[in-house]
């Protein structure tokens, strides 16, 4: 009787969190990212893509195709899921070559700079 | 033959070991771009659904309102059984009828009688006819002006 109620009581020790991140080797992106936040750095290149899609009239485009849709199908039955799955494909292609250049560019320095 | 693979396998060993940190730069550069991408794509969807949800895109609501009330205005001048015989009945596009006479009473300017404005016309005519008559009477040396404005 008391075997089994010990029994029922002994469980697997809960599993350590810090035991588990000192075994996994973070991923070279998942470094860059840090250094990319703590820098502010990711900041600043969001905000640089954001201006340059602007300006060439990206926004306007993807506006546009939400504006279609939201009145096709209504209003108030449009969720936010709905609009992300609807320009994501169109808005990846839509991006002009010289803006992905310079911010490829842009990031490229930063990993030369970061010394890695 | 021997020889030859020995000599893939260093030719490819060092294409490897000695590939620039360019190429690994580049895909690296290519992921955080297109999280940046897709983060400013989430930012311009969630704005465009909170226009959508706030009603702020007024173009929206007006052409929806429009084009419902052109296809009813359609349907109307279509509908046979709106003839003109139902002048007396039929609503303009401000939603007024109109009755086939004029039923507003008010005084005439030139007389200073009540007036049907149905009959307001055919009263002016006489009303300022004989105001006309009258001057001509007045002033004989113009009959000739007189007998051409006469009619």
């Amino acid at each position: 009787m008391n075997d089994s109620r010990r029994a029922s009581i002994k469980r697997p020790p809960t599993p350590d969190a810090e035991e588990e991140d000192e075994d996994r080797e973070p991923t070279l992106e998942e470094i860059i990212n840090i250094k990319l936040i703590e820098s502010g750095e990711k900041e600043r290149l969001k905000e640089l893509l954001r201006e340059r899609l602007n300006e060439c009239g990206w926004k306007d485009e993807m506006k546009s195709l939400c504006r279609s849709f939201t009145r096709k199908k209504g209003r108030n039955n449009v969720t936010v899921d709905d609009l992300v799955h609807l320009i994501t494909p169109k808005g990846r292609a839509a991006v002009p070559d010289p803006v992905k250049a310079e911010l490829l560019q842009r990031i490229r320095s930063f990993l030369h700079s970061t010394a890695l | 033959m021997r020889a030859l693979i020995i000599l893939v396998l260093i030719t490819e060993f060092w294409r490897i070991m000695s590939a620039p940190d360019e190429d690994n730069h580049a895909q690296v550069a290519s992921h955080f771009f297109g999280e940046l991408l897709d983060s400013v794509i989430m930012d311009v969807a969630s704005e465009c659904h909170r226009i959508a949800t706030l009603g702020l895109d007024r173009n929206l609501d007006d052409e929806e309102e429009e084009l419902r009330l052109s296809a009813q205005a359609r349907a109307r001048v279509a509908d046979p059984s709106n003839s003109e015989a139902n002048s007396k009945y039929v609503v303009d596009i401000f939603g007024q009828t109109h009755p086939a006479v004029a039923s507003e009473i008010f005084d005439c300017m030139n007389c200073g009688r009540s007036i049907v404005a149905g009959r307001f016309a055919p009263h002016l005519e006489k009303c300022m006819g004989k105001g006309r008559k009258a001057r001509v009477k007045a002033t004989r040396s113009s009959t000739a002006a007189a007998a051409a404005q006469n009619r």
